[in-house]
């Protein structure tokens, strides 16, 4: 095995486009969590967004319905767990593995629903890859980085957006109060209850295109396991960015650029059985994460009802 | 979620609880008509296969071992302040470290060899709680994580276990040569086939209250779960307990991964496990966090589980619908409970 496979552009390549979900996912999670709404259905909702697109790409034949669907099925789920945390108060992480549950089982039973039984599985188009102008050109980075397909901008241009969102305007400071101090928040005149409600919804119409992006960009196929993790992954990559996008997104493509390296490694390596590179990303990110609790402060009120009548 | 509620006791605790298995009922009707059954046809056929006749009995006790075993490490978690998504991945450990026993102690009476077994999964699954356990009480690290990636670390063991090194070559599949006789666990109701394992689910079940009720140790416990700073504060070695708690949260799923082995299917396969430990958790919290509540949760949960895999052979009802159903009826009773709480 040469050392050149590690640092080969074609990795670096796979492993941009590998990050996708879970730059859209963290990115998702981070608007939540900065609101205050701890969301641990993630997983769940990846595994519905990309069940969602898959069928109604399918059904359609239209690639745009098919991520229509799936951020409506985020927006969704994420509704009914702000509701949950923010009107009954209820413990956040109970209701968002209950929830997790439900979107295992709906994504499946919704795939057995519309396409039925058959011998082979049906398969969608996957997106093409687009050169950018000019840019496309530039040496290793234009082919990394410029020849990908359309979310892999998307999700560049979702991260600059969500940061700009969250430290450069009014609306950010004030969901970042609502997420930190609630009572504060409260008292200076901001709709705590609202701009939770909001956060979650448009966090969760990213974690739903963020499952879109596997059947659309990686397999074609929708499968139970599809998600493979990616949506706890997402979760931890928020403490790994210190609730900021774009640190998670730094998180998603160090992890993503593991994932890819045991495909390479997978197809050029007979010495290892292929199970056991398979388990490298999941031991990687119990590793990064011990590194990721170190000093890790999240919001002040994450996962915390707030209750306006209660004493502090 | 047990925080602010007032206790309400005998009937008026109990309506919720029905509400919400009416609806669920309701939600697993809806489903079957919409693959175009027959839906009142179809809840009866849930119930006969469950409880109609001995070999459905049979099925849901067998159910109910994974489930309660699975449901009391997930309760053990809760009661000292963690959550142990990773019971499935116990599960496969468990079933690992059983399977490799089994191998190794084929030429021993099964009176050494069955509880060679047994121990074999707990510590199995004991292990695969370590590192969880260490990481939350030496880093802080939060144990949700670290479970949920070893669920990924334990199928890829199984998987590479099942087709390589124990793969059986004449099944043509991911599943491990079948364990030695004197490795198996006895009938209980061998007419039924319904194996011992559920006695042992039960045991631990008293086992797991004595322990959180009468013992130091589970008032230790208690106390970190319901207020980890009051309890430093008195004396609890808080970052110890928590460890041990899911060390021991590892064992008793680690248990069921022994007992799904040595009692029902006689290998290691893939697929041991389908969403036990997910199912373990709408169980815990249903249960509200008690080892006893947990019991006739299981078995309502085996006995659905048991009914909607006969809907899979009648209507086509795919497995998963079943946490449709179980995840429907943990949502409804929480939003009751949330709407008495908003009023």
């Amino acid at each position: 095995m040469s050392w050149e496979l590690f640092a080969d552009p074609s990795l670096f390549r796979l492993a941009v486009a590998m990050a996708v979900p879970l730059v859209l996912a963290s990115a998702g999670e981070v608007l939540m969590e900065r609101g205050g709404i701890l969301n641990v259905a993630v997983e769940g909702m990846v595994t519905l967004g990309a069940a969602a697109a898959f069928l109604a790409g399918f059904a359609t034949g239209s690639t745009w319905v098919g991520f229509t669907a799936a951020a409506a099925a985020g927006v969704l789920v994420a509704s009914v767990l702000a509701h949950y945390a923010v009107v009954w108060r209820q413990e956040q992480v109970t209701v968002g593995l209950t929830l997790y549950v439900l979107c295992l089982g709906l994504a499946s039973l919704l795939y057995r629903v519309v396409v039925g039984v058959r011998l082979s599985p049906p398969r969608v188009e996957t997106l093409q890859p687009v050169s950018l102008p000019v840019l496309s050109q530039v040496p290793v980075l234009g082919e990394v980085l410029f020849r990908q397909h359309a979310l892999v901008y998307l999700s560049a241009a979702v991260v600059a957006a969500a940061h700009v969102l969250l430290f450069r305007t009014a609306l950010g400071l004030r969901l970042r109060s609502v997420g930190e101090n609630p009572v504060a928040a409260d008292t200076v005149g901001v709709d705590v209850f609202r701009l939770r409600r909001a956060a979650a919804a448009a966090g969760g119409a990213l974690v739903g295109l963020a499952g879109a992006s596997l059947p659309f960009t990686l397999t074609g196929t929708f499968t139970e396991g599809i998600a493979g993790g990616r949506g706890w992954i997402a979760l931890m990559l928020v403490i790994f960015g210190r609730w900021t996008p774009a640190g998670a997104a730094g998180g998603a493509l160090l992890f993503a650029y593991v994932e890819a390296l045991q495909f390479k490694l997978a197809m050029t390596s007979r010495a290892v059985p292929p199970q056991f590179l398979q388990m490298l990303p999941y031991l990687f990110a119990v590793a990064v994460l011990v590194r990721a609790y170190r000093g890790a402060q999240a919001p002040g009120a994450l996962g915390k009802p707030y209750h306006r009548e209660a004493r502090a | 979620m047990t925080t602010g509620a007032a206790p309400r006791g005998g009937w008026q605790a109990a309506w919720p609880y029905a509400g919400a298995l009416a609806i669920a009922l309701a939600v697993l009707a809806g489903l079957v008509a919409a693959l175009g059954g027959n839906a009142s046809e179809a809840l009866a056929g849930v119930f006969r296969a469950a409880f109609g006749t001995g070999a459905g009995l049979g099925q849901t006790l067998n159910k109910t071992t994974p489930l309660l075993l699975g449901s009391l490490a997930v309760v053990l978690g809760l009661r000292a302040g963690v959550f142990n998504i990773g019971v499935d991945g116990q599960i496969y450990a468990g079933a690992v470290a059983a399977t490799g026993a089994a191998f190794l102690l084929a030429d021993v009476p099964r009176a050494v060899a069955l509880p060679g077994v047994l121990l074999a999964g707990l510590a199995g699954g004991a292990a695969w709680g370590l590192l969880p356990g260490l990481l939350r009480a030496r880093m802080g690290v939060n144990e949700i994580f670290v479970t949920v990636m070893l669920n990924f670390v334990a199928l890829f063991l199984v998987e590479y276990l099942s087709t390589g090194p124990w793969n059986d070559p004449t099944a043509g599949e991911a599943i491990t040569r079948a364990i030695p006789p004197q490795a198996t666990l006895p009938w209980l109701f061998a007419r039924a086939g319904a194996h011992a394992g559920v006695l042992l689910a039960l045991a631990a079940a008293g086992g797991v209250w004595l322990l959180l009720y009468r013992t130091v140790f589970g008032y230790e416990l208690r106390a970190t779960g319901d207020n980890p700073s009051a309890a430093l504060v008195g004396g609890v070695p808080v970052a110890r307990v928590v460890a041990v708690a899911l060390v021991a949260s590892g064992a008793l799923a680690g248990l069921a991964g022994a007992v799904e082995v040595s009692g029902f299917h006689y290998r290691l396969i893939l697929g041991l496990s389908p969403g036990y430990g997910m199912m373990a958790i709408l169980i815990a919290v249903l249960s509200r966090r008690h080892p006893l509540l947990a019991v006739p949760a299981a078995l309502g949960f085996a006995a659905l589980l048991v009914g909607t895999d006969s809907l899979q052979r009648s209507v086509g009802l795919p497995a998963s619908a079943v946490f449709v159903v179980q995840a429907a009826l943990l949502l409804v009773l929480l939003a009751v409970e949330g709407v008495r709480r908003a009023r």
